[in-house]
């Protein structure tokens, strides 16, 4: 028995294995499976797990559960103002019809092929209708749902359903970046320029103010001070008036010593005169006159 | 960063053996019970002789080596369910690839494949993604070429801004994480981009350079957020922060010479200040003392005069008594104070002809001043030359 059991017992297990392969199938959470027989469409199983099928007979397809990406190719779209622009989008869709998406696109390499012609001209046809300045507003998140919807449109019967699509970029192109980077230049060198020409001003503005108050400050201190003088100046006049109206005559007298004195002060004065006068009226005769 | 590259184990591969990942035997046994590898290991070879026909490995087959190969197999194949998730993670396990179990930090045991698969990710560190430029990691240049375009984006006004930024994000649910959303990474790059651009899109270009960075941050953030949520990531984006906001390259340098204007500006309004603020209180000082001089003389002045007139009084008041005698004495006194001390040229009426010769000029530069007194027309004949002696 031993040996021929043992033998026996071995081509047993292998075809028990044999069978389990074909027979058993796992799901993961992230696919879901179609069981096709003879290629047609048998069966849907969406609980991950394992499974079990009929050997040779049926086929598992697995189907992706994910939601998955769809990129387009970065193109140029022309606004509806006659503006250029690039537009990098992208959507996320997932299959919600496995039995419809197996039949239509068959798997996710034909689906993206066949997608990213929808999605690139549905972009191009909604922000083609649009103004760029749309583009660069709240209206953005909106047009963003209007591709979704017309892609959702467009792809109808697919069994498939874009989520969601987005605009990654919507950019100028290289050459009217140039423009705009002039533009933005020359805004700045105004701006500059303004700056400066403000510092200007305000500098002429506060050094004006400050000469102005300088000037009147000056000039009503040297009121004041004229006005100290000419007090001043009424008072000698007051007082030395006072003085000298006693005697006009011996003012004039004593005042006329005192200005000789002052006009004639030192030794350096040369006199030509001739001995005569009032001084001299003893010089040459010492008599009486 | 370390963190960054670790979207669990794939789909089906069972991890390696389960060791190398991480410290063995840190990390919280708290929840559940270290499995007991010894009675799992005894009870599955019963399992094994069980299944296996009763006299495979008994005495009376000859051939023990072989079953001794097969055990040693077996246990190697059990050992390698054997996992360690670290204090930082979360594993996932799959039965047959159905969601069975979370396992928490610890040393873990799952059947071995194909029967469960562990997915281990990391829950709890933030992961980043740069946007922008980034600091030079690769010498490839189209692709840091691609990079900085990847920064620039037209703001609200038509202008170009360089937005270099950073998302802070961590996993929220690991099952929605690993099976919701395929290539979750690019996707979270993605509309991380999308949504930078949207918001930047919305507003003019001033704020986005100066006071405007927290609340676009937080709106992309918002943003991000609540698309992910629409995929069902399992993410949670807890920052996005916005690094360097500069204007493009090619404008940078006028951007930089409106600060230096603003600058200049500054500059001149405190130079014109300080200018101010030197000469008026100057003035104010030089104004003081203009009034000060004017008190002064209006007291100096007064002073003088009060005290000329009381001198006069004095001698007023003197002369009066005698007014010829001291009439004559004062003039005298002063004849003799100023003629006394004064280079003299006495000349008599009679010589009178001798006048055109006098050397005038001689007279005058010897002296700075000189005065010609002639008190009536002269008659003296005799010349009288004196005192010409410098």
């Amino acid at each position: 028995m031993n040996r021929n059991g043992l033998f026996l017992g071995g081509i047993v297990a292998a075809i028990v294995i044999i069978v389990a392969l074909f027979s058993l199938y796992t799901v993961n959470p992230r696919e879901q499976v179609l069981l096709l027989q003879f290629g047609a469409p048998q069966r849907l199983v969406t609980e991950p797990g394992l499974h079990v099928k009929v050997p040779f007979l049926q086929q598992a397809q697995f189907i992706p559960k994910m939601l998955l990406n769809l990129d387009a190719p970065a193109e140029e779209v022309i606004a509806q103002d006659k503006k250029r622009m690039v537009v990098d989008a992208f959507a996320r869709w997932k299959i919600v019809d496995p039995l419809r998406f197996y039949q239509s696109l068959y798997d996710e390499t034909t689906a993206t092929m066949r997608l990213t012609p929808i999605l690139s001209s549905d972009v191009r046809r909604v922000l083609g209708s649009q103004t760029f300045a749309a583009m660069l507003s709240g209206k953005r998140a909106e047009l963003m749902v209007q591709i979704r919807d017309e892609i959702n449109r467009d792809a109808d019967g697919y069994g498939i359903k874009i989520v969601d699509v987005r605009i990654r970029r919507a950019d100028l192109p290289p050459q009217n970046s140039q423009a705009i980077y002039r533009r933005m230049q020359q805004e700045r060198t105004r701006e500059a320029n303004e700056f400066r020409a403000e510092g200007e001003e305000i500098s002429q503005r506060v050094k004006a103010r400050a000469e102005r108050e300088v000037t009147v400050l000056t000039a009503e201190a040297t009121r004041e001070s004229e006005i100290l003088r000419g007090q001043g100046d009424a008072e000698k006049t007051k007082v030395l008036g006072a003085a000298y109206g006693q005697d006009a005559d011996f003012f004039a007298f004593y005042r006329s010593l005192e200005a000789y004195q002052d006009a004639f002060p030192g030794d350096n004065t040369t006199m030509v005169l001739s001995p005569t006068g009032e001084f001299f009226r003893y010089f040459g005769a010492p008599g009486k006159k | 960063m370390p963190w960054t590259n670790q979207p669990g184990n794939g789909s089906g591969n069972p991890p390696p053996g389960g060791g190398g990942r991480g410290p063995w035997g840190r990390g919280p046994v708290g929840g559940g019970q270290p499995p007991d590898f010894e009675e799992m290991l005894r009870r599955s070879q019963e399992r094994l002789k069980r299944i296996l026909p009763g006299n495979f490995g008994g005495p009376g087959f000859g051939s023990g080596g072989l079953a001794i190969i097969a055990l040693a197999i077996v246990a190697v194949w059990l050992m390698s369910g054997i996992y360690v998730v670290s204090a930082s993670e979360q594993g996932v396990v799959l039965r047959f690839g159905a969601f069975a179990a979370r396992t928490a930090p610890g040393i873990n045991y799952h059947l071995p494949w194909p029967i469960e698969t562990v997915d281990i990710v990391d829950v709890t560190h933030p992961r980043q993604i740069t946007i922008g430029d980034r600091p030079t990691e690769s010498h490839d240049a189209d692709q840091s070429e691609d990079i900085t375009q990847e920064g620039l984006m037209l703001t609200g006004d038509e202008n170009i801004v360089n937005v270099n930024f950073v998302v802070y994000w961590v996993i929220k649910d690991a099952a929605n994480y690993l099976f919701n959303v395929d290539r979750p990474d690019a996707a979270i790059k993605a509309v991380a981009e999308s949504s930078m651009r949207e918001v930047v899109g919305k507003s003019p270009i001033e704020p986005i350079l100066t006071q405007d960075r927290e609340p676009i941050q937080i709106e992309v953030r918002d943003l991000m957020q609540k698309t992910l949520d629409t995929y069902g990531a399992g993410v949670t984006v807890t920052d996005v922060k916005m690094q360097k906001v500069d204007p493009p390259d090619e404008v940078l340098d006028a951007y930089r010479d409106v600060q230096a204007a603003r600058a200049d500006q500054e500059r001149m309004r405190n130079e014109a200040e300080a200018y101010a603020n030197k000469i008026i209180p100057e003035a104010r000082g030089k104004a003081a003392r203009i009034v000060q001089e004017g008190q002064a003389y209006k007291q100096r002045v007064i002073a003088e005069a009060s005290g000329e007139a009381k001198r006069f009084l004095s001698v007023y008041e003197e002369y009066r008594k005698a007014p010829e005698v001291t009439r004559k004495r004062m003039y005298l006194e002063t004849m003799s104070g100023i003629l006394g001390s004064s280079n003299k040229v006495l000349i008599d009426d009679s010589a009178k002809g001798v006048v055109p010769y006098l050397p005038l000029p001689q007279l005058k530069t010897n002296d700075s001043r000189s005065v010609t007194v002639t008190e009536q027309p002269m008659s003296a004949s005799q010349p009288t030359p004196a005192g010409t002696t410098p």
